[in-house]
């Protein structure tokens, strides 16, 4: 990973609450684990950032080694990653993301 | 990539009890069992399968979602069946 990447997702999640790195936007997500999460997110009715790795590909390689995660969507709060799709559906469930994005 | 190649590959890189995969070829879906999961977060278990996938991960598997459950949890849904 580019030393201007890590810099890069460090300086994201450090200004952000809530960045969700995912393909496309809020508006339109072009992948269906990406648009599952943000209808999670968007559900709770706070604000939050979102990155398109799409758009970048120095985050979308990046983003991966940073978290140790293979894959697309990613969810940090507070600067710490939360995890990918399944672990934020299950989450949300269960209600604990809820409660970690709207404390 | 075919769903029995993947099971082979989380069988041999965890201590599972349960493992079924389904999928198309490029979308995967999968239960795993396993002890190693006990006591650890839902991030560090997928971790774990992503570590027993290695590379495959990145080049074969365009998506695999998961649920990671002990060998408890997994009695405690089949007895509410």
């Amino acid at each position: 990973m580019s030393d201007a990447a890590k810099e890069k997702i460090q300086s994201q999640i450090d200004n952000n609450n809530v960045v969700l790195y995912m393909k496309g936007s809020k508006e339109q997500p072009m992948c269906g684990f990406s648009a599952q999460v943000v209808k999670i997110l968007s559900s709770y009715g706070v604000d939050y950032a979102t990155v398109d790795v799409l758009e970048d590909q120095d985050i979308r390689e990046g983003i991966k080694k940073f978290s140790e995660w293979p894959t697309i969507p990613q969810l940090y709060v507070d600067g710490k990653f939360i995890g990918g799709c399944d672990i934020c559906t299950e989450m949300h469930f269960n209600g604990e993301l809820k409660e970690l994005v709207t404390k | 990539m075919d769903p029995e190649n993947i099971k082979k590959m989380i069988e041999n890189g965890l201590s599972t009890s349960f493992v079924k995969v389904v999928g198309d070829g490029s979308h995967f879906e999968a239960i795993i069992v396993s002890d190693e999961f006990t006591g650890k977060m839902l991030i560090d278990r997928h971790k774990l399968v992503y570590g027993a996938l290695g590379d495959s991960m990145r080049e074969d598997i365009h998506a695999l979602s998961m649920k990671t459950l002990t060998v408890e949890q997994w009695e405690n849904l089949n007895n509410k069946e």
